[in-house]
């Protein structure tokens, strides 16, 4: 009942590797089906919720919160998705979106640059250098993106359980060695496990449900007790607490709900 | 009018940075002060010795002086004392009990800092509305009001009043007296008090009164209880059972695992073999077979009994007698001014092992935290609900910083110095009426006869001073002068009544007084008395007004604080009254109407402008 994560750069054999991992395992794979969702539950077209997920936040979007609203839906949507285990999801910050669900094998797919370059020229049928042009410019987005939001690089190996560069070893090695570390005790989903995964969720459908009105607030969700954390004391407070039977009322799982205002949201806030 | 110079503009510059500072609040108010003392001679807008000249100011030593005075008054119980024969006279009726707290308080308040006095009858009023069944947010607002306004009574009332004279000193105008201010300051706590017997019921909220019993004695089992809240949400405690193989299939479960998961308040446990720990700490492990009493609500408890597969006992049982009503029970503590307590977070404070009692829930502005209180960092005016048995609880009062609902006789008090007290406080008012001598030197003298005669000690003298108003204080003065030095406040004080025109002079001192009463809202007292009374007295000279009359409008409106829960005793009272934002809109708008109007039309009766 485990959850794995492939997070590779471009054209680096992420999705072969993902896919035979699912087969192997007989896990469901996903990827574009969490956009889909999310575009359907959140009513938001789905070009704007994959630019959001892939480009990094421009100087004024960082003022128009949109692209938090944006990730957030995504993020309840991705968190729903894997809650139930035996999935595998290739895709972008499943690593960072997932932080939190202690049974999640968080796995990076690195490959040589000569043979993503080849990929490339093959796939584009375009030159060698325009290839490599656009690998990097696609791996600096994606580095820009995680360091905006999360303060991370994606680069950082110590961000994943296990990184396996394509190059002396094959996508078959890398299958094998994902398999056998999706079978350690650590990976298994457990009631403790389970119950954070849940509370994970409850968490990210609260905070989707009031991004776009409150950008700034952070959530989190121990034993389906919902904190909602908000920076200073303002007039936004009020406008929240009328929001809050609302949210009582449709997301289940919330024993209580309480929000916090002026208080430094802990860490693993969502 | 002088033309516009590059000192001119940078005081200007540092006049707006001030008031940026003291609306965004990034930083404390007193470092903005020590902002302004320490930037102004390096930019060559005051002499280094300016720059100093406050914290040796006559303004900065009254403060002291007043707040050892105020330290005095206070260690010998003679306030506390002044509440029964008060309540004597008041009687039942509310509006009674309004006027004699209030009248007491502002008189008391127009010889100590605002906060002190209001912190002090703090406890007092709670139990009054405990035993006369008034609703405490019916009681705390016009006594908290009536605190503000009392610093108006005399010159060392507050802060802006102490500051006037030596804001006066650079025009060479004549300084007010201790009672100058008497007459005007009189009327307005009167004006204030009509307003909320006449009208409290449309202005006030109208809460619940609060439950519990009528014990005038120590910490005593009468267990306060939030009013606001309704019998559903209300806290109980329960007494469970752990099974026998509890610790045999799951992770050890400890005391702040059923906090954080069920927000259940372990008031007692059983520790093997049979050893009953009172308030546990957080760390203590649930074992099995063993009894523990939570307090907390009955949908949660059953939560709790179900998930964990524990017995919930009809009634307390094992702990019937440890968790009685004459030994243990839960008090609202209100976190006081400059309380040691106050910036620490409950996990950093640790009252579970340092005083062995549990808190239960926090109340800050409206809110109720029940759940993760640990990392909330405590304020003043927070109140926070605890349990335990009294005994810690009274070891906790000791302590001091937190005002208990219940009065006490924890703290160590000196009755027998009461008339030692007495005696200093009079000397100090006789040496400043009959021989005229100046105001700092002789509340230093009373501050300095309370410390000989045992009042209070050296050590309680120093640890008594709010440093922070010395620095707020001495840190703006240097601004004042610097605004008055370069001719900046005379160029803004002509640009001004150039721009209005010739007014008469009650309109000038109404503006005056708005222009007051709104600085005062968003930035601090002080400030505003710093950095508007330069102004307006040039001002006034340049519109053939009484500047001293000006300067007297400052002195008194940065007192007219109302409207917002900004001003200190607004803040402390916010919490235990249960007040919103919007309660000090309404109340306090009409009352600070009043006030302007009364001020005015009292400095047009008294001085004759």
């Amino acid at each position: 009942m485990s959850i794995i994560t492939i997070s590779r750069g471009s054209s680096s054999m992420g999705k072969a590797v993902a896919e035979q991992v699912a087969q192997k395992l007989n896990y469901q794979l996903i990827s574009r089906e969490v956009l889909l969702d999310a575009s359907n539950r959140f009513n938001v077209p789905e070009i704007k919720l994959e630019k959001a997920i892939h480009d990094a936040p421009r100087i004024l979007e960082k003022y128009r919160h949109s692209k938090q609203s944006y990730i957030a839906y995504f993020r309840s949507s991705l968190v729903e998705r894997v809650i139930g285990g035996n999935v595998v999801y290739h895709g972008l910050a499943g690593h960072l979106l997932l932080k939190g669900i202690p049974h999640v094998l968080k796995v990076r797919i690195n490959a040589d640059m000569e043979r993503r370059v080849a990929i490339v020229m093959k796939r584009d049928k375009i030159p060698a250098p325009d290839a490599r042009a656009r690998i990097l410019e696609d791996d600096k987005q994606r580095r820009k993106w995680t360091q905006s939001l999360y303060d991370q690089d994606p680069w950082d190996t110590s961000l994943y359980d296990l990184t396996i560069c394509i190059d002396k070893l094959s996508v078959e090695n890398a299958v094998d060695y994902i398999c056998l570390a999706a079978g350690t005790e650590e990976f298994k989903s457990s009631e403790k496990n389970v119950r954070k995964a849940k509370d994970m969720s409850v968490a990210c459908r609260v905070k989707a449900s009031l991004v776009e009105e409150f950008p700034n607030i952070s959530v989190t969700c121990d034993y389906g007790n919902v904190l909602i954390y908000m920076k200073g004391r303002d007039h936004m407070i009020g406008k929240l607490s009328k929001k809050l039977n609302n949210i009582r009322e449709n997301i289940s799982g919330i024993h209580h709900l309480e929000t916090h205002a002026g208080v430094e949201p802990p860490p693993d806030a969502v | 009018m002088e033309p516009l110079t590059l000192d001119m503009i940078l005081v200007m510059s540092m006049i707006g940075l001030a008031i940026f500072l003291f609306i965004v609040e990034w930083v404390r108010v007193d470092v903005v002060a020590i902002l302004m003392m320490v930037t102004l001679p390096l930019l060559h807008l005051v002499t280094p010795k300016e720059a100093f000249v406050g914290l040796s100011s006559n303004a900065v030593v009254s403060i002291i002086a007043v707040i050892i005075i105020g330290a005095g008054l206070d260690r010998t119980g003679m306030i506390n004392k002044l509440v029964a024969p008060v309540l004597r006279i008041a009687g039942n009726s509310s509006s009674r009990i309004i006027i004699a707290i209030s009248v007491t308080v502002a008189i008391i308040s127009s010889f100590m800092q605002n906060i002190g006095a209001a912190a002090l009858f703090l406890p007092a009023i709670q139990r009054i509305s405990k035993m006369q069944k008034i609703p405490l947010s019916r009681l705390l607002m016009p006594i908290g009001f009536s605190a503000i306004l009392g610093g108006t009574i005399t010159l060392v009332g507050c802060s802006p009043l102490i500051l006037l004279n030596d804001l006066l000193a650079p025009f060479n105008l004549e300084p007010f007296g201790l009672f100058d201010v008497t007459p005007i300051g009189l009327v307005l706590v009167v004006s204030g008090i009509t307003c909320f017997v006449l009208l409290g019921r449309f202005i006030l909220p109208q809460g619940e009164p609060m439950d519990g019993g009528e014990s005038d004695s120590a910490i005593s089992p009468s267990a306060s209880s939030d009013p606001s809240k309704s019998d559903k949400d209300q806290t109980e405690f329960y007494e469970l059972r752990t099974p026998d193989d509890f610790t045999d299939y799951r992770d050890p479960v400890f005391v702040e695992d059923l906090r954080r998961r069920y927000l259940l308040n372990v008031v007692a446990i059983t520790e093997p073999p049979d050893y009953k720990v009172i308030s546990p700490n957080p760390d203590v492990e649930v074992r099995s077979g063993i009894d523990l009493a939570v307090c907390g609500l009955k949908k949660d408890v059953l939560r709790m009994a179900s998930a964990e597969g524990m017995h919930l006992k009809d009634n307390l049982e094992i702990y019937k007698d440890s968790l009685s009503t004459q030994a243990a029970g839960s008090v609202e503590v209100v976190v006081g001014p400059r309380s040691a307590f106050a910036g620490k977070s409950l996990k950093e404070i640790n009252f579970q092992d340092r005083y062995h009692v549990t808190p239960l829930s926090v109340y800050r502005q409206e809110e109720t935290y029940r759940a993760q209180i640990d990392d909330i960092v405590i304020q003043v005016g927070d109140v926070v609900e605890l349990y335990g048995t009294w005994k810690r609880l009274t070891v906790l009062h000791k302590e001091g910083g937190l005002l208990f609902s219940l009065p006490s006789d924890a703290e160590e008090m000196r009755p027998e110095k009461t008339l030692w007290a007495g005696f200093w406080l009079v000397t100090a008012l006789v040496m400043i009426m009959g021989f005229k001598i100046q105001l700092s030197v002789a509340l230093m003298t009373g501050a300095l006869g309370m410390i000989l005669t045992r009042v209070l000690s050296i050590d309680e003298a120093y640890q008594s001073v709010d440093w922070r108003t010395i620095f707020l204080l001495a840190g703006l003065i240097p601004l004042g002068i610097a605004t008055e030095k370069t001719g900046a406040a005379a160029w803004i004080a002509h640009s001004i009544l150039s721009f209005i025109g010739d007014v008469s002079p009650i309109v000038l001192l109404t503006v005056i007084g708005i222009l007051s009463t709104m600085f005062t809202l968003v930035i601090s007292n002080v400030g505003a008395t710093v950095l508007l009374v330069p102004l307006v007295v040039n001002m006034a000279i340049a519109a053939h007004t009484d500047p001293r009359m000006a300067a007297l409008v400052v002195g008194l409106a940065t007192s007219n604080s109302f409207m917002l829960p900004t001003h200190q005793v607004n803040a402390l009272y916010m919490g235990p009254g249960h007040y919103r934002t919007v309660d000090f809109i309404k109340a306090g708008a009409l009352v600070s109407v009043v006030f302007l109007v009364v001020m005015i039309a009292m400095i047009s009766l008294v001085y004759g402008i």
